[in-house]
């Protein structure tokens, strides 16, 4: 297996050859027509509902455009978050360390944004608002640094699985392809360093941590992919949608067996990794 | 709109079960639930989205101030009875 420098190293590498330039690589047409497919229908938030059985396929489509910008949205405060904390750790301490992997990954956050930035601002008009509010707390020795990648990873690997699929769905409209597609190409890049560094600080400080901070991390771990989920089943949307009452909707969609499946099928990969490096002791509740 | 000793309810109602451990006895309007971790942070987006629909009105998280979640008496305060944010 290889250690985290020679990971960084061979991830700078790809980098440098797979350089892209953000302003060059989309084709921004001039207007999209909202009543086609943006996100795949089985990955709309309300799919498998009583509220998207409500729905004709015009309504679907529709819904799937907003869900798209709620997608986008999510992902632009997720890297926005991202890339405030590694720009904190760039050579932190004095030293490099993986400084050199860290400014591809902070090059290639802020281009995700440009793409993700660009379809919400050009065709909704909007970036739907981020709900987070983090204040700060005390850490144990190693606490702050394993959760912020720990975090990262999470959201990046839930991420991911819609944008692979997204990016393979044909019904989908040429650009929201396109913006799935490149996400997940860099993307795979920031997950295996994602992976390799939480194990690598987790191995690291928690022999150091207490009973009690090993359990509150966990706890923290599982409320944390909750919250996660929770941005996915935004009441914004349904209101944008023309859905009455959007936070009833919201609410009962989120709890819907259907949702919980297709949330426990699509986090299964983190999980397993959290449960397998003792990060989480037990599956969370979907 | 909700009465003040409605919303009131409908917030001690909810803290109580988004801890899940504590009783509605434990809780008083000025207890700092933030403070003893009765709420977690990572509890406030759904905390958010339920003051929103309470009240029918969207929350400025951007403009939000350290110690608005203090207690049932500071979110009343702050997104209620002034609704400053």
């Amino acid at each position: 297996m290889k250690s985290l420098a020679e990971l960084s190293a061979q991830l700078c590498e790809a980098s440098e050859k797979k350089y892209v330039n953000p302003y060059e690589y989309l084709d921004w047409p001039e207007s999209v027509e909202r009543e086609r497919w943006y996100t795949s229908p089985e990955l709309v938030s309300l799919h498998g509902t009583a509220a998207w059985d409500a729905l004709d396929e015009p309504a679907r489509m529709r819904l799937s455009f907003f869900e798209a910008v709620n997608f986008f949205s999510l992902n632009i405060h997720g890297e926005k978050a991202l890339i405030e904390g590694l720009a904190h750790r760039l050579y932190a301490g004095g030293s490099a360390g993986h400084s050199d992997y860290l400014h591809h990954f902070l090059d290639e956050e802020n281009k995700h944004m440009v793409y993700f930035g660009g379809f919400c601002s050009r065709y909704a008009g909007k970036v739907y608002r981020d709900r987070k509010v983090a204040f700060p707390r005390e850490y144990a020795p190693g606490e702050e640094d394993f959760l912020f990648f720990a975090k990262v990873m999470i959201f990046e690997e839930i991420v991911d699985v819609y944008n692979v699929r997204m990016s393979k769905d044909e019904r989908l409209e040429p650009i929201a392809r396109r913006i799935n597609l490149i996400h997940h190409l860099e993307e795979t890049r920031h997950l295996a360093f994602g992976r390799a560094i939480t194990s690598e600080l987790f191995e690291r400080h928690a022999p150091g941590w207490s009973e009690e901070t090993h359990r509150s991390v966990a706890e923290y771990l599982a409320s944390y992919l909750r919250a996660t989920w929770k941005e996915y089943w935004n009441p914004d949307v349904y209101a944008d949608a023309g859905l009455p009452d959007p936070y009833a909707v919201a609410r009962a969609a989120f709890d819907d067996p259907a949702c919980r499946a297709r949330r426990r099928e699509i986090d299964a990969g983190c999980v397993r990794y959290l449960l397998e490096h003792g990060m989480i002791a037990e599956e969370p509740a979907p | 709109m909700k009465s003040e000793p409605e919303v009131r309810a409908a917030l001690r109602d909810w803290v109580v079960r988004t801890n899940g451990q504590v009783s509605p006895a434990d809780i008083r309007d000025d207890t700092p639930i933030l403070e003893r971790r009765i709420v977690k942070s990572l509890d406030l987006m759904d905390l958010i989205l339920f003051l929103e629909e309470l009240r029918g009105l969207p929350i400025d998280v951007e403009a939000l101030k350290p110690g608005v979640f203090r207690s049932i008496d500071a979110i009343w305060t702050n997104f209620f009875a002034g609704a400053s944010v």
